[in-house]
């Protein structure tokens, strides 16, 4: 029989079909400096060219012998669609994500305007899904987009967002439903342009920031709604604190749940049980980065294997200045010791 | 007419509970009072005191962090007016601290909680704001010659900035403390940086901010020795 192609091992795992092994890909960025050196570019450049974008993808795939692939790399695209502008820090060194300068400070400013899909760099990231989709239809390419509360903190200040929860509720509610119906469009966009599957992240809603009560009455009814919307293989992600919500995340609908390293996993299986699918749960930038000795890379990935994961994901975006060896052994741990079946998924 | 313990309850209760215009008048209360207290009194026993019960109210996951910032606002709303008022030798210890969050991060809650602390302790805060370049923390480090350098960084992607800037502060000035603060850093990577303090996330600075308060309040009672 022949090997399954990337992609084909990722979308039978979303059905929850037999796999030779555990797939190694993940819905958080995976862009890594040695890809972007082998392309002779600076990471503040693959954030506004699509050929960039789309390449220092598909070569750090390629380099590590990833099953799937995800853009764009930073959270900006939207908020700087809707006019909020950006901060790429081209003449910065060293890495920096690009970030939004100029956030709505008061709910009455608000005005989203009706062409934000092809505004900004909107169509430079439609531009390499084309690219992807057409360079490598053996991988999964995957979208994420920001849930809608997290979209909402990305298009006004949070300090006022947050107080707005508990002192403006129903203008926040109504706001937040807004940026929910941006989320939903940005998906069936993703959707219409052929990914695989699209990771949903709401980053900033865990338990540091939020009570489980209100991710109840805020949060969860609208990621329901959006994943109602989604018909392709789904991801709902939160990074931080997510023990006493999870339970409600799993309500939401998506296909998977990702969680960072915050989350007890081993617990989390119990308390779901085995049928739905996990991911999770290392920590990216204490693992690839900063971890000297490849042996202490493969108990970290053991682990996340261990307490139940279907699918071995960063927390967060992989912090692109990886050391080699550590990234080869995370993506060989995986593929190895993967071979064994997860709770989900069974095995070939 | 108020007794002294009424009006240091009324602004505990107004932080507490988020009131912004109570507290204000609680203050108010206070200055009106001179025989009963002075304004540090009021600041330490009032304000500050509500600030310790809420960090209570969040380690017990009573309160999250929107009711934390909106208690932050109630606190500056009555810091704002007694602070002018407070007398030179009430201040206790003078020290100066430059915070901001670094180049890349635009966000500043913890950042905020952080300054909280440091207004609250009477101490000369330059709050740089948020999306810092690394080479202005530096420079006013060196023009204030400040005891205390606080920068915190909510994103992975930003943190490794801060382990330049300690770099360059602690080669010219070996003496000036160097606080870290923000969610994906752990003590490990703080120490890595060669930072002298550190704290989590925006929870933790909650936290450990407040319990520098609470020292704080002992301090300036005399009940710990300097």
């Amino acid at each position: 029989m022949a090997e399954l192609t990337g992609k084909e091992r990722v979308m039978k795992m979303f059905k929850k079909e037999p796999l030779d092994r555990m797939p190694c890909f993940s819905g958080q960025g995976s862009v890594t400096v040695q890809a972007i050196e082998k392309m002779e570019t600076q990471f503040a450049k693959i954030h506004n060219d699509a050929q960039l974008m789309a390449g220092a993808a598909l070569t750090s795939a390629r380099m590590w012998g990833l099953d799937g692939l995800v853009i764009p790399y930073d959270m900006a695209t939207v908020a700087e669609a809707m006019g909020r502008g950006i901060s790429l820090y081209d003449s910065a060194e060293g890495i920096i994500y690009p970030t939004v300068p100029n956030k709505w400070k008061d709910l009455d400013e608000i005005d989203i305007p009706d062409n934000y899909m092809s505004q900004g760099r909107m169509g430079v990231v439609d531009k390499a899904f084309e690219i992807l989709k057409n360079d490598a239809p053996d991988l999964a390419v995957g979208a994420w987009v920001l849930g809608p509360f997290t979209l909402a903190g990305q298009i006004m200040e949070l300090d006022i967002l947050l107080k707005g929860l508990k002192k403006k509720k129903d203008q926040i509610e109504i706001f937040l439903g807004q940026v929910t119906q941006v989320t939903i469009d940005l998906c069936k966009h993703y959707e219409s342009l052929g990914v695989d599957f699209i990771s949903v992240r709401e980053m900033g809603s865990g338990t540091d920031l939020l009570s489980p009560r209100m991710w109840k009455t805020l949060i969860q009814p609208n990621l329901t709604k959006v994943f109602d919307a989604i018909s392709i293989p789904s991801v709902n992600h939160i990074c931080g604190s997510t023990d006493m919500i999870i339970e409600m995340m799993h309500e939401c609908g998506a296909d998977a749940i990702s969680v960072d390293q915050k989350n007890d996993v081993a617990e989390t299986r119990k308390k779901l049980g085995n049928d739905i699918l996990i991911f999770g749960n290392f920590d990216p930038y204490g693992t690839l980065t900063t971890l000297e000795d490849t042996s202490a890379v493969a108990d970290v990935i053991k682990k996340c294997i261990d307490d139940g994961v279907d699918s071995v994901w960063p927390g967060c975006d992989i912090w692109p200045d990886v050391k080699k060896e550590n990234m080869e052994t995370y993506v060989q741990t995986v593929k190895e010791y993967g071979v064994k079946p997860s709770p989900a998924v069974k095995r070939i | 007419m108020a007794t002294k313990e009424e009006i240091l309850e009324e602004l505990k209760e107004a932080v507490i509970e988020y009131e912004e215009e109570d507290c204000q008048k609680a203050a108010q209360k206070v200055l009106d009072n001179p025989d009963l207290m002075t304004p540090m009194d009021g600041v330490l026993d009032g304000l500050a005191a509500g600030m310790e019960k809420v960090g209570v109210l969040f380690d017990t996951h009573e309160y999250f962090v929107p009711e934390v910032l909106m208690c932050a606002d109630a606190l500056y709303a009555g810091l704002d007016i007694l602070r002018p008022h407070i007398a030179q030798d009430d201040k206790g210890p003078q020290a100066s601290v430059v915070l901001g969050s670094v180049q890349g991060d635009v966000h500043d809650i913890g950042k905020n909680l952080v300054k909280m602390m440091f207004d609250i302790a009477g101490w000369n805060v330059y709050d740089l704001g948020r999306d810092v370049p690394l080479e202005d923390f530096v420079e006013k480090q060196l023009d204030t010659n400040s005891d205390v350098l606080a920068m915190s960084a909510m994103m992975t992607t930003t943190m490794l900035g801060m382990k330049k800037v300690i770099a360059m502060v602690k080669e010219k000035n070996p003496d000036c403390l160097i606080m870290l603060g923000g969610a994906p850093l752990t003590r490990d990577v703080a120490n890595l940086f060669g930072a002298d303090g550190y704290a989590e996330s925006a929870g933790n600075a909650v936290s450990e901010g407040i319990k520098m308060i609470s020292s704080l309040r002992k301090y300036q009672k005399g009940e710990i020795p300097a």
